[in-house]
This record gives C-alpha cells, sequence and structure tokens, in this order.
C-alpha cells in the first residue's frame, strides 16, 4: 500500500517516507509538504522499493531502521546498488549512533534519531538533496 | 618487647586478632601448621630419640665393662698384697720357736728387719697362751696387755691365720692385725704372733690401684664400714650407704642414687680378708661423652626445628593466602559476572523500553507538530491560542521523554568496555542526570568544585558511570531529605584526577569503614541492599587501574575518594580487565 501527496511546485524537494509507523510517516510528510517538500509515503521496505520500481523517483529517501518486512539496512543496500543518485537519510529509534554510522558505511547519506527534530531533518534533506543533483 | 611479641604472632599466626569472619582460613591454617609439624617433627624426634637411646646403651656397657676390669684388676692387687702379708708373718712364725721370740732382742731385730721390707708394719708382739702380750717390739707400750678378750686373738685361736678389720685397739688409732697362731710343742696351747699394720699402708695401697681419677675406691668390711677413705662417701670407719646383701664370689654392679646423682658401683670380696673392695663412679650421664652427645643432638634437634620453622612458616603462610585470594578472586569473578548480567539485562530491557517507546513518541511529536503548523496557517478561532498553548505543552513533555529514552539508550549501549578520554565533571554531571528526580524529591542539594584545566580521564565511559551511580546512590540513601552532596575534582601526583564525593549523612563507624567494600556488607534494612554495590565498585576502580577510598566519622559525614589515570592504564600494567 502506498500513499502519495504529490506537491504541485515541480523544482520542490521530492522525498519517499519508508516508516512502518503510518501515523508518523503520514504526519511527517504533511509537515514537510507545508514546508515545500513533495513527500510520498511507503509503510513498509517492500513497498519503498516497489515505490521506485513502479516509476516514482525521490530526490531523498527517509528510510526507518527497524521494519518488520525487511530492514531498512536491506532496502539502503538496494536502493543504493539500483539507484545510486538517490540519497538516504536512516531514522532510527535506537538510539544508539552505531546503527546510523552502519547505515552510512552501507551508503547512506545521514541518519537521525526519533523523535526527530523538523527544523534539523529538513537541513539534512536539503544537504542530501544538494548531493544527489551534484552526482545525478 | 610488646611490639616484637605482636609482630611473632602476626607472622606465624596472622589470622589472629583479625575479623573471625575470615571464611575458615585460620583454622586451615592451624591445621596446615599441625599436620606440617607433625610430618616434620616426627621423625626428627624419633631418630633423636633412638639415637641418644641407642648411645646411652653403648655408654653403658662400656662403663659396665671397664668397672668390672677395673675391680677385677684391684681385687687381685689387693689379694696378692694380702697373700704377701699373711706369707710373711707365715714365715715368721714358722721359722722361729715361741722361745726364741721371747727374747727381746731378737725380736726386735726382726722387726726392724721387717720393717724395712714394709714400713707399714706399726708393730709385732708374741702373745702367750694365757692372751698375755710376752714380747712387743714397736712405738707402743704394749708388753703386759692382755688380748684374751679380743675379738681378734680368739678368731685366730681357731682359724690359725686371721686378718682383722681395721679397728682403734688399745692405742686408739686405725690399725688392722695379721695374727698366726701356733701350737706349742707337746701342750695344747697356743701362742700367737701378731703383727699390725697402719691403716694409712692399707689406704695408700688402694690408692695406688685406682688407675682413674673420676673413680673412687674403697674398702669396706662385711658389715659395710669403710675400711679405708672414700671420697664419696666418707672417712675411715664411717657406713657406706646403699650396702647390700652380698653372696661371696660375685661381682656385684649397680646403679644408685646419692645425694642426687646417679653412681655405678661394684664391689667383690678380696679372698682371705674380711673386706670387700668397692669402686664407684660417676653415671654416663655426667660424663664428657654423654654431655658431648646430648649437647650435638641437642643442637641437630634445634638446627632442624629452625629449618623447619624456616620452611614451614613461609609456606603455610603461602598456601593458605594463595588459597584465600584464588577463592577472593573466584568469588569476586562470579560476583561481577552476576552484577554484569543484571546490568546487562536492564540494559537489554532499558534498550528495549526507549526504542517502543520512541516510535510512539515521535508519532506524538509529528502529530503535535502538525496540528500546531495547521493552527498557525488556520485563521483565528475561539481558543486557538489555549490550544497551541497546549500543543507546546504536548510538545515540550515530548522532548523531556525524548532526552529520557536517549539516556535509558545511551545506558544500555555502554555495556561494552571502550575506553576513551572522558571528561569527569561532564561524567558526573551525565550520572547525576539519571538522579536528578530523586533529589528533587528529597530537596538534596548537590555542590561541584572543579579544578579548572583538569584532564581528561582515559577510561571506560559504562563503568565510571555504574561506579559513580553506586556512590551517589550510598550519598544520597544516606543524606536523607535536606542534605547535602559535594563533588570536587583534582589533579593528583600529576597521572590521576582525584574526584572526591563528600556527603553530610551520619557518617560511619570504624568497623564500618573497614568492612564497607566487602561483599554482602550492607547497612541498608533488609531487603534495600544486596551488600554488592560497593563491593562491585572496588572491583571496578581497579580494573580501571584506579583507587578507591573512603573516610567517615560518625555524625561528620563520608567521603569517597576516587583516582582515576589520565593515562592508558592498561600499558602500565595497572589494569586488570
Amino acid at each position: 500500500m502506498m500513499h502519495a501527496m504529490r506537491g504541485t511546485i515541480v523544482d520542490k524537494i521530492r522525498v519517499l517516507i519508508v516508516d512502518d509507523e503510518i501515523e508518523f510517516g503520514e504526519a511527517l510528510a504533511e509537515r514537510l509538504a507545508l514546508r515545500n517538500f513533495l513527500p510520498e509515503i511507503a509503510d513498509s521496505g517492500s513497498g519503498g522499493l516497489e515505490a521506485l520500481e513502479g516509476g516514482l523517483h525521490p530526490d531523498v529517501i527517509l528510510l526507518d531502521l527497524k521494519m518488520p518486512d525487511m530492514s531498512g539496512f536491506d532496502v539502503l543496500v538496494e536502493v543504493k546498488r539500483k539507484y545510486p543518485s538517490i540519497e538516504v537519510i536512516m531514522l532510527t529509534g535506537h538510539g544508539a549512533a552505531t546503527g546510523g554510522i552502519d547505515s552510512m558505511e552501507r551508503g547512506a547519506f545521514d541518519f537521525i534519531m526519533k523523535p526527530v527534530d523538523l527544523a534539523e531533518l529538513m537541513e539534512k534533506i536539503k544537504l542530501a538533496y544538494k548531493k544527489s543533483i551534484s552526482t545525478s | 618487647m610488646a611490639d616484637f611479641l605482636k609482630k611473632t604472632r602476626h607472622f606465624f599466626f596472622p589470622f589472629l586478632g583479625e575479623d573471625h569472619t575470615d571464611g575458615g582460613y585460620g583454622r586451615f591454617r592451624l591445621m596446615l601448621y599441625g599436620a606440617m609439624f607433625l610430618i616434620s617433627f616426627t621423625p626428627l624426634i624419633l631418630a633423636t630419640g633412638l639415637s641418644s637411646r641407642e648411645h646411652k646403651k653403648l655408654l653403658q656397657i662400656q662403663e659396665q665393662e671397664q668397672l668390672v676390669s677395673s675391680i677385677e684388676g684391684a681385687q687381685n692387687t689387693i689379694e696378692a698384697f694380702i697373700h704377701e702379708l699373711q706369707s710373711m708373718v707365715r714365715f715368721v712364725a714358722g721359722e722361729y720357736s715361741y722361745e726364741e721370740l721371747l727374747e727381746q732382742g731378737r725380736i726386735s731385730e726382726l722387726f726392724a728387719h721387717l720393717k724395712g721390707q714394709y714400713p707399714g708394719f706399726v708393730d709385732m708382739g708374741v702373745i702367750g697362751p694365757d692372751g698375755i702380750q710376752k714380747k712387743y717390739a714397736g712405738p707402743f707400750r704394749l708388753e703386759g696387755y692382755d688380748y684374751s678378750e679380743q675379738d681378734w686373738y680368739v678368731k685366730v685361736l681357731t682359724r690359725q691365720l686371721y686378718i682383722s678389720d681395721v679397728f682403734m685397739g688399745f692405742r686408739k688409732l686405725p690399725h688392722f692385725v695379721i695374727a698366726v697362731s701356733n701350737k706349742l710343742p707337746g701342750k695344747e696351747e697356743y701362742w700367737v704372733l701378731r703383727l699390725s699394720v697402719d691403716y694409712e699402708t692399707l689406704a695408700n695401697y688402694v690408692s695406688t690401684v685406682n688407675t682413674r681419677p673420676s673413680q673412687d675406691i674403697f674398702l669396706v668390711n662385711n658389715q659395710g664400714r669403710l675400711q679405708t677413705k672414700s671420697i664419696i662417701f666418707g672417712d675411715i670407719l664411717d657406713m657406706c650407704p646403699f650396702f647390700t646383701h652380698y653372696k661371696k664370689g660375685e661381682t656385684v654392679i649397680h646403679y644408685s642414687d646419692y645425694k642426687g646423682k646417679k653412681y655405678l658401683r661394684s664391689y667383690v670380696q678380696i679372698k682371705n680378708s674380711p673386706w670387700m673392695v668397692v669402686i664407684v663412679i660417676e653415671g654416663y650421664m655426667y660424663g664428657e661423652k654423654w654431655s658431648s652427645h646430648r649437647l650435638r643432638v641437642r643442637m641437630i634437634f634445634l638446627g632442624c626445628t629452625v629449618l623447619i620453622l624456616l620452611v614451614v612458616v613461609p609456606l603455610v603462610n603461602t598456601i593458605t593466602n594463595r588459597l584465600q585470594e584464588a577463592d577472593q578472586n573466584r568469588n569476586q569473578a562470579v560476583i561481577e559476572s552476576q552484577y554484569t548480567n543484571k546490568f546487562a539485562s536492564i540494559g537489554r530491557l532499558a534498550a528495549g523500553v526507549a526504542h517502543e517507546i520512541n516510535n510512539p513518541l515521535a508519532i506524538i511529536d509529528q502529530k503535535a507538530g502538525l496540528v500546531t503548523d495547521l493552527m498557525e496557517i488556520s485563521e483565528e478561532f475561539e481558543h486557538k491560542d489555549k490550544l497551541l498553548h497546549s500543543v507546546d505543552g504536548i510538545l515540550t513533555a515530548v522532548q523531556r521523554c525524548k532526552v529520557i529514552t536517549h539516556r535509558l539508550l545511551g545506558f544500555a549501549r555502554r555495556m561494552d568496555v571502550a575506553f576513551e578520554h572522558i571528561d569527569v565533571s561532564d561524567l558526573i554531571n551525565e550520572v547525576l542526570g539519571f538522579l536528578e528526580g530523586e533529589a528533587l524529591y528529597s530537596r538534596i542539594r548537590f555542590e561541584k568544585y572543579f579544578a579548572e584545566n583538569l584532564p581528561m580521564v582515559f577510561s571506560d565511559r559504562g563503568q565510571l558511570q555504574q561506579i559513580f551511580l553506586n556512590i551517589i546512590n550510598n550519598a544520597i540513601d544516606a543524606v536523607g531529605k535536606d542534605g547535602l552532596i559535594v563533588f570536587s575534582a583534582e589533579l593528583d601526583n600529576r597521572t590521576m584526577v582525584n574526584i572526591k564525593i563528600k556527603d553530610s549523612g551520619p557518617g560511619m563507624s570504624h568497623e564500618t569503614v573497614k568492612r564497607i567494600f566487602d561483599p554482602f556488607f550492607t547497612t541498608k534494612e533488609a531487603g534495600k541492599g544486596t551488600g554488592l554495590g560497593l563491593s562491585i565498585t572496588y572491583g571496578l576502580v581497579n580494573k580501571l587501574g584506579g583507587k578507591i577510598s573512603v573516610e567517615s566519622k560518625i555524625g561528620q559525614g563520608t567521603t569517597f575518594s576516587v583516582c582515576l589515570p589520565i593515562n592508558d592504564a592498561r600499558n602500565e600494567g595497572n589494569y586488570s580487565g
């Protein structure tokens, strides 16, 4: 299942939120949309990969580390293998930096701990977007 | 002296005077001492005892043989002397008739001749059949004396030849008599030739027989009266003690005590005389051979004893200490392992709880954030500000929860040992963060005095957190409500940072301070403390190459000092982890 909220402005940063916590994803997506991002939501790792295969091409993916069907690591590896230009920011509820550092070693742009600070998150999304533009 | 005794006691019995809860090591040490001394001293005592016994037997046999040889020699010599005297008297009595000897000139000439040969002869007399001395040659005026009632006179008539005991007689001087009786020709009457001998002659003769200065040789008569002077038992005619029944012909030898000394005594009858020759020597135990043997045995025993003590005492102490140390290390390891497992379980639980809370917390955070966002873009409506304020309250609460869950996760992930440079004041603040709520509730004040430019310590953050959590928890328990806990840190000896935690609690007695780091020792009520906290803390500080100490007095609070190394203690061999 995939929920999409498409923005209306073309040059807005496209963000795919992959998190099994739908309520979290929806709220975050709405808040990002209010701040001129173009967010889309997938409620599982496999859902996120399907969306990408279905033609969705976000600039940045916000990827939860711990999900029931596929772990964030596996999704990250798959994304970086198939879509290396898309930057991924990991979301983790662990509080442990090790998960984030491991993710960055696998190609993640950065990581941020839940509950997320929106300003910090937007800052990281923008930086990731810049990197994505420069590499694509 | 008292100090020396104390040190000696501590050397042999280090467990005495200490706490009796020593886990039975004192008893074990005593048993080990007993066993070691038993297996060391038993053969030593047996060997020295048997050696002494055999040596004593040899000495006894030797001295008995020597004595028998001496007494037989003395017997033969004295018998030869007596025989010679008897022969001489017999010769005179056989050569000269009664009538010839009644001539004064003849008897005087004969006596002078005899005295020339034996100066011991004192006088000579011829006694008629009526017992009256008819003629006399000698220094006394004894002619005409009646001997018919004298004991020796009666005996010589029946025995023909008789030698008397030493006696005083008419002259009142000790002497003895050799007398021969002869029958008057054609009559049934007897005349007697008597020669008296000065006892000095006898005594001198006996003394010349003595070849060993250590022995006492003398003569006694059959009643036990001394016939010559004895060095040990007294003068002539005194009674000799210990005179026992004697069978003729036997050489008697036996030990007897006299005036606290043990003597070996031997005596044998002198043939044709009323005397026995006696030789007395001091027992073997007063001899040089025995005393030197005994000295040697004692020296060997003493030497072996010292050697045994020098070996056994350190050996027993080492074995017991090693055993005690091994047991303590094992106990400490078990306790640490239990404690670590407990912490790890708590850590895992904390991590699980924090993670599970973080997700809904993130939802609340975003939902509340969204509400704020929407309200900010919407037009004014009733209670809008109040709602915004309420949502702010929700967001603030979320932030507080976030801090708590992150702290819990931080605590959990520090179960693994990782050395790093740590700012002591940051660390203390971090630990206090866990305890803020409790401190607030009990109105406990924290004061911090950290020296400026304090270097960082090189240690493990997780273990330091445990160490200070334990100490501060104890301090919080000690101060109760409205208490004060003062933290200070300063450089110590340029290699360590000394962190002091002083509380305003009631303090501890000297006995409590002595046992404060012992496992399972607690002053808290039953069920409130395991008694492991400070024991573990002690083990952790040592493991990190640091030192922990405590100072406390009743009524003056307690101060814990934790010294932590600035440099990597693991490279200096201090780290025991």
